[in-house]
């Protein structure tokens, strides 16, 4: 009997991961543990090893794909064996009827792919940033998120995310009646019909099912999307017809929802405003070279972040989260520090930043932006952060807006240090400059003391011995 | 089958096993010549004379003594507290001695003994006579605690308690005395410990009520019936053993959870059950489980006021509205 290779579950929040590239071919003998397959969820690239050894007979996920978690990617058996009756059943078991074992699988289909991309639900307080997975999305956006035990029960039960509901108990919790509701409303698909409207943004409830009572098949959901395509090709595009350019698509991975949802809930959710600065870095950068003749390596960065850190201290409200009915001004310096990857972005956490030295930053953030790239970070890495800061001066940027990491309330964008003209004492001289833009939540701070804080960042930068 | 009012289905329990077995004998205050004050002995002395139903001094401690003495012995004693609340005067015969000394022998001495009288409010009979007793025995391992709320109930569940070979707090009602149903006459007729009965089906949430709440949360259910909702009742009968699996079993089906109880809310044998339904029973909650129970405080002499005091229909009636969320 060949063994089923699914798409393993790589974290309490994993509802899917994105087969990157198959390690083995079909035909290849494997051992079991041997890396067979690399994966991506929203979290991490992993190599996963065959379950099993014997013959990689089968591979019925390709590279690219989003599978949900648990669903049968390939299989694995002894050389030659006959494995139709298992293939029959896969495809099988993803047109069958919505009761009995398909159950997990639409259940994940739904939360996964399906639930509408509504912005990610907070956790209390300051933890939770980039870590929120994919299918944590939810109809209402602030405060934290309540749901019955019975609801979730019932929730699982029928294949629904029970975060993408909205709530009609207390406080907006989502209780059984609220997932019966959206059970009654919901178009019956199969999971693979799900998967497919969701890949092709087909709203299932436009489909017409052509299974039993209407139930939607991946047939239709292809032939929906499939119309809606020629319909538009034939109003708009007859001049260019002939031209094979066709679009590429590119699975909404793990991350890249990720970051998309939260961003959008960032933007919806606070009042973005922004100040900017320049700062004459003369001393900053006279400092660093003394530490450096002196064989203390730190970066520019580091510096900013030390001043950053101090700058919060002295003005917490800057440090601060709003929540439903009290501004928190959080006890600890956690600042983010954002990294950019080949796909996407991972802001780890430089805890008790204030507490830090200067070497003491240097070290940590060199820790955090290598275990960054190498997709290394624990959970602990990426949590709990307080305030963010964001440096694209390698890109020469004068200076930039960055959008705040939610559920903080302000993010310090930090352009290039560049040699420009400057006025000083009434001189035309020139000087090492860098361009700092604020952008704060003005719900909660207002433009004096956001303004107050940028500028003791300026004070620092320009007397950096004070951070010593 | 006949209609018997509940302290006749005592009466008659109590005789019919005194006749099957000559072990079993009565002791208590005023039980002899009176009958009882309720009644629960009335004839019996006339028929087993004083040997088998013994009036006793007013002194609990003593004869609850003699009582365990007796049952570890090889008697079978059944003994009458007149309130419930005089069982504070023998609570070191009763905790210390009772509950222990099977476990004291290594399992070796049985305690066939039978602990009967009634409690709480009903008759103004204020703060030392209206007290509810049970989380006392349900807190210390070794009894047994029976609660019939029905007449036939109180038949099935006293045979049982004369019967086993442990001992039983049997805890009866003042206020339900008087309340009378069809009773079996099968002299066999026993309910066992730990089946709680259904009083009443429902699907949208489950009342769990012991003794005289038991009416009250029936009468609830009407009133919520009227606003569709349907509540499921549901009597335990012995607290200890509880029948949780007939709990969760409807909690399952309805999610959500009301206890209520005559006795103090604060600490009492509902916070018990609500606990257990939590720890077994999660997963079906879609609401908190409520609690019902007297206030923190004394039971008053006022009639009136010991209603205020206790849990009313209307009180179950708004709590069970609450966990449905309307």
């Amino acid at each position: 009997m060949a063994t089923k290779v699914i798409m393993p579950k790589q974290g309490l929040q994993m509802t899917e991961g994105t087969i990157i590239s198959w390690l083995a071919a079909e035909g290849d003998t494997v051992k079991e543990g041997d890396p067979i397959f690399e994966m991506e969820t929203d979290k991490l690239t992993i190599e996963i090893g065959a379950p099993a050894a014997g013959t990689l007979l089968k591979i019925v996920r390709g590279e690219g794909d989003v599978v949900p978690i648990t669903e049968t990617i390939a299989f694995i058996g002894e050389a030659g064996e006959d494995i139709s009756d298992l293939l029959a059943e896969l495809e099988s078991s993803s047109e069958s009827d919505e009761t009995g074992e398909t159950e997990p699988a639409e259940a994940i289909a739904e939360s996964g792919a399906g639930g509408p991309s509504g912005p990610v639900a907070e956790s209390s307080a300051p933890a939770a940033t980039t870590e929120q997975a994919a299918g944590g999305s939810r109809a209402t956006s602030d405060g934290p998120f309540y749901s019955s035990p019975r609801a979730r029960w019932k929730a699982e039960e029928r294949g629904l995310d029970v975060q993408a509901l909205a709530g009609s108990g207390p406080e907006g919790m989502v209780i059984e009646r609220d997932v019966l509701a959206a059970a009654e409303n919901r178009p019956k698909a199969t999971p693979l019909a799900r998967i497919h409207a969701a890949e092709s943004g087909t709203d299932l409830s436009s489909v017409e099912g052509t299974g039993p009572r209407g139930k939607i098949y991946r047939r239709d959901v292809d032939a929906a999307a499939a119309g809606t395509a020629a319909a538009g090709g034939a109003e708009g595009g007859r001049m260019f017809a002939a031209i094979p350019r066709e679009d590429r698509s590119i699975p909404l991975t793990g991350m890249r929802r990720t970051i998309s949802a939260r961003m959008r809930e960032s933007l919806d959710t606070a009042a973005q405003a922004v100040h900017r600065i320049e700062v004459d870095m003369s001393e900053t950068v006279r400092m660093r070279e003394r530490l450096k003749a002196a064989e203390v390596k730190v970066s520019y960065n580091d510096i900013i972040l030390k001043a950053v850190a101090e700058s919060l201290r002295t003005h917490p409200r800057m440090n601060s989260v709003l929540t439903e009915d009290a501004i928190i001004e959080h006890g600890r310096i956690n600042i983010g520090v954002a990294v950019a990857l080949d796909e996407g972005l991972i802001v780890p956490v430089l805890r008790d930043a204030d507490l830090l030295t200067l070497q003491g930053i240097h070290s940590e953030t060199r820790r955090l932006a290598e275990l960054a790239r190498t997709g290394g970070l624990s959970q602990e890495d990426y949590q709990g952060g307080t305030f963010s800061v964001s440096n694209l001066g390698m890109y020469d940027l004068d200076s930039f807006t960055a959008i705040i990491n939610r559920p903080e309330s302000g993010i310090l964008a930090v352009g290039a240090i560049k040699e420009k003209p400057a006025a000083v004492d009434g001189e035309l001289v020139i000087r090492p400059l860098c361009g700092l833009s604020l952008t704060y939540d003005h719900r909660i701070i207002d433009g004096a003391p956001a303004a107050d804080f940028l500028r003791s960042i300026k004070t620092l930068l320009e007397n950096p011995y004070l951070l010593l | 089958m006949s209609k018997k009012k509940y302290s006749a289905a005592i009466k008659d329990v109590i005789a019919e096993e005194m006749r099957a077995d000559s072990s079993v004998f009565v002791m208590g205050e005023d039980i002899g010549a009176l009958g009882g004050v309720f009644g629960c002995t009335r004839g019996l002395q006339q028929e087993f004379g004083k040997e088998r139903v013994r009036d006793t001094p007013i002194a609990e401690a003593g004869y609850v003594g003699t009582g365990i003495g007796a049952a570890l012995t090889g008697m079978r004693p059944i003994l009458d507290f007149m309130y419930l609340d005089f069982v504070y005067v023998a609570m070191d015969q009763l905790l210390n001695q009772a509950a222990k000394l099977r476990y004291m022998y290594g399992g070796r001495a049985s305690l066939p003994l039978v602990i009967r009288g009634q409690q709480g409010i009903g008759r103004g009979n204020a703060g030392t006579h209206s007290q509810s007793v049970e989380a006392f025995f349900t807190h210390i391992p070794g009894f047994k605690v029976a609660m019939p709320s029905t007449a036939s109930d109180a038949a099935g569940l006293l045979r049982t308690a004369i019967r086993d070979n442990n001992p039983v707090m049997f805890i009866e009602h003042k206020a339900l005395y008087a309340t009378s149903e069809e009773v079996p006459d099968d002299p066999e007729f026993a309910i066992p410990f730990g089946q709680a009965a259904v009083r009443r089906q429902g699907k949208d949430v489950t009342i769990i009520a012991t003794s005289l709440m038991v009416g009250r949360a029936l009468e609830a259910a009407e009133k919520l019936a009227a606003e569709g909702i349907e509540a499921e009742v549901i009597d335990p009968r012995t607290l200890l053993p509880l029948d949780l699996d007939t709990l969760l079993h409807s909690i399952e089906k309805t999610g959500r959870a009301v206890v209520v109880h005559e006795a103090h809310k604060n600490n009492g044998v509902g916070a018990e059950i609500a606990s257990q339904i939590m720890e077994s029973g999660f997963k079906y909650l879609d609401a908190p489980v409520v609690r019902l129970g007297a206030k923190p405080c004394t039971l008053p002499f006022s009639l009136v006021l010991e209603n205020a005091v206790v849990p009313g229909v209307e009180d179950i009636h708004t709590a069970a509205k609450q966990v449905c969320y309307k």
